[in-house]
């Protein structure tokens, strides 16, 4: 019976942040948080898997103050049991951090089969936490993970490649990283809701996770971030032969 | 805005919009179009646990507070009134039952309403008694074991699907006024009974509102709610709950129509800058915003006396009165911040400004409770 860790981001949702007309800052103060987008994929797949085969679903997630509120959230949705770490250090934490920070917490919950996290966040989407994670907690990475699947005591995973899906077998502990298209997140039934607030949740402290301040000091820094505009050119071709106007175009777009 | 709700009303709102968002709204137009009734919807919500939130989980129910229900509601009128509708009109039917009805009666119909595994419809308007309602002819009249029921019902919602209906009739033909009047629970299986057509409406075309008919229609004496002239105060005591819940569905119309209004006026350039640049629009959604935050407030207040199990009743009239009004203030504005496209069928707001009118009426015409406010205060 699988075992499951599942990572999810508590992220603002993208719907409730305003971008400031004149100088293209970007507005959260009154944005709702929301489980990422990607993760409830991680969350159903795992949660699939455990109802078809048995076995349990775990979930850890790393955040700031607000972290805590995404915990009926996330049991709502399947998982028997929710570990969370609240620290200031999220805030500006990158995928190094993240991934540190993760791989002492998912090791203080005991054994498990798959850790399985989405291919990037909805509010970053780096794709990088998952592979970190791998490396950290010493298990193989696989990555683009489209159907997965467990036949006695196997893990079953099809990759979606570029051109090719790779269909690989193996034994666990490994960690996954999912797609979008591996399944479509169930919405939680109000039954669902009111017993998430009677699962168990364990509060986990950076301190406890024996980290070294260099693990909990990104290597990238955000400078500023800003809402994007896309700028059009107002070009209007307007020849009287329509090949020329082809032509035309064409030459535009290969400046482009 | 900040509503003083618990991270579980929180998560049921989310989980109410996210099903709004994905299920009701793409179908919303094609539903209002054809006069479609959403069973297929209803029968989600069922599969969610959302056909009787808040009644307790051992009959069925969903087991939330009134509050939850409420921000439910409102959530998905905000994508379908007509779902919105059906599912407050059927959810409301168990509420008499378990409030006044016996033990048998509350296990034997109390979880097929709640599972939706019968439709429920309030059958208490006739053609002659809408706001009268004490001023109803149909007739239930002894006969054994069973009583005969005899007339129709006028303006039923949920009328053709139902499988149980609540209905009031007259059981003393000699005491004239609400005093006569008895609750029965009428197993359409068991008590066959007939729906008339379909009524066409302006708004909320979805959900279904018909004649009932009841020709020698035989109910067992088991099936009377409370006792023989208890009806009236059943039925008042179902309303006011049902007042809170149009209330809600008016500040989901209303709240749509505040995205609509936000959404049409930035994006929609004239004289070389958006609409939204104009402050005689600004005022109109200055003012939506205000009034919609105000309902709710009004909503909310009437949904958590009722969880706390003090008296709503003039608080359920204040809450419906101002949303249903508001709505249909703001719906209106909403066309007009939209000009032409706003009276073009197919335009949300369009639907809206319709489906905005049905809660001035349904439940108490806003008159109505004029009378039971001011009644309160000048009594």
């Amino acid at each position: 019976m699988p075992n499951i860790v599942v990572c999810y981001k508590w992220v603002i949702n993208e719907q409730d942040i305003s971008v400031k007309e004149d100088t293209l800052e970007l507005n959260c103060s009154r944005a709702k948080y929301k489980i990422s987008d990607y993760d409830r994929n991680a969350i159903e797949a795992a949660v699939r898997l455990c109802e078809k085969y048995g076995g349990s679903v775990r979930t850890v997630s790393y955040g700031d103050e607000n972290v805590k509120a995404s915990l009926k959230d996330a049991l709502s949705r399947g998982p028997a049991e929710a570990y969370w770490i609240e620290d200031p250090s999220s805030i500006t934490a990158d995928s190094y951090v993240t991934a540190n920070v993760l791989a002492a917490a998912i090791g203080k919950t005991g054994a498990y089969d798959m850790v399985v996290c989405a291919e990037g966040s909805s509010d970053t989407y780096a794709q990088q936490t998952g592979a970190r994670l791998a490396a950290l907690l010493n298990v193989p990475a696989v990555t683009y993970a489209m159907e997965l699947d467990w036949q006695d005591g196997n893990i079953i995973v099809k990759r979606k490649l570029a051109d090719i899906v790779e269909i690989l077998q193996m034994k666990g502990p490994v960690v996954i990283s999912v797609l979008p298209e591996i399944c479509e997140p169930r919405i939680p039934g109000l039954k669902q809701v009111l017993a998430a607030g009677k699962k168990p949740s364990t509060r986990l402290n950076v301190s406890e996770l024996s980290l070294s301040d260099e693990q909990l000091k990104p290597k990238n820094r955000l400078i500023k971030i800003k809402g994007a505009v896309s700028e059009r050119k107002h070009v209007l071709i307007k020849e009287e032969d329509m090949a020329k106007n082809v032509d035309k175009l064409l030459e535009y777009l290969r400046v482009e | 805005m900040n509503l003083p709700l618990t991270e579980e009303q929180q998560l049921i709102q989310r989980i109410a919009r996210e099903f709004a968002e994905k299920e009701l709204e793409p179908r919303a137009e094609e539903i209002d179009k054809a006069g479609e009734f959403p069973d297929e919807a209803m029968r989600m919500l069922a599969d969610l646990d959302l056909t009787g939130v808040p009644y307790p989980q051992e009959y069925g129910g969903g087991g939330a507070d009134k509050i939850s229900y409420v921000l439910i509601l409102e959530e998905l009128a905000r994508s379908c009134a007509a779902t919105a509708l059906t599912l407050g009109a059927h959810t409301m039917v168990a509420g008499p039952i378990l409030e006044f009805g016996t033990q048998e009666q509350i296990e034997k119909y109390a979880p097929r309403l709640c599972k939706l595994e019968d439709y429920g419809a309030f059958a208490l308007t006739e053609a002659c008694s809408g706001t009268d309602a004490g001023a109803l002819m149909c007739g239930a009249a002894r006969d054994g074991d069973d009583y005969i029921i005899n007339g129709a019902k006028m303006f039923i919602t949920n009328g053709g699907y139902c499988g149980i209906c609540v209905l009031f009739a007259r059981t003393d033909p000699d005491t004239p006024g609400s005093k006569g009047v008895s609750a029965f629970i009428v197993d359409r299986k068991e008590s066959p009974f007939e729906a008339g057509k379909h009524e066409d409406k302006m708004g909320i075309r979805g959900s279904d509102t018909t004649e009932l008919i009841f020709r020698n229609c035989r109910v067992p004496k088991g099936n009377l709610i409370g006792k023989e002239g208890q009806g009236m105060r059943i039925a008042l005591t179902t309303l006011n709950v049902g007042r809170i819940t149009i209330a809600a569905q008016a500040v989901g119309i209303a709240q749509a129509a505040l995205d609509e209004a936000v959404k049409h006026s930035k994006d929609r350039r004239q004289f070389g800058r958006p609409l939204a640049k104009n402050q005689a629009i600004q005022w109109m959604i200055a003012d939506m915003a205000r009034d919609i935050a105000a309902a709710r407030l009004l909503v909310l207040h009437a949904a958590k006396l009722y969880d706390e199990g003090r008296p709503f009743g003039v608080e359920a009239s204040m809450a419906k009165l101002f949303a249903a009004e508001m709505a249909m203030t703001h719906t209106v504005k909403a066309v007009q911040i939209h000009g032409g496209l706003g009276y073009i069928r197919g335009t949300k707001v369009e639907r809206l400004m319709r489906d905005a009118k049905f809660t001035e009426i349904l439940e108490g015409t806003s008159e109505v409770h004029r009378m039971i406010i001011s009644g309160d205060l000048l009594k």
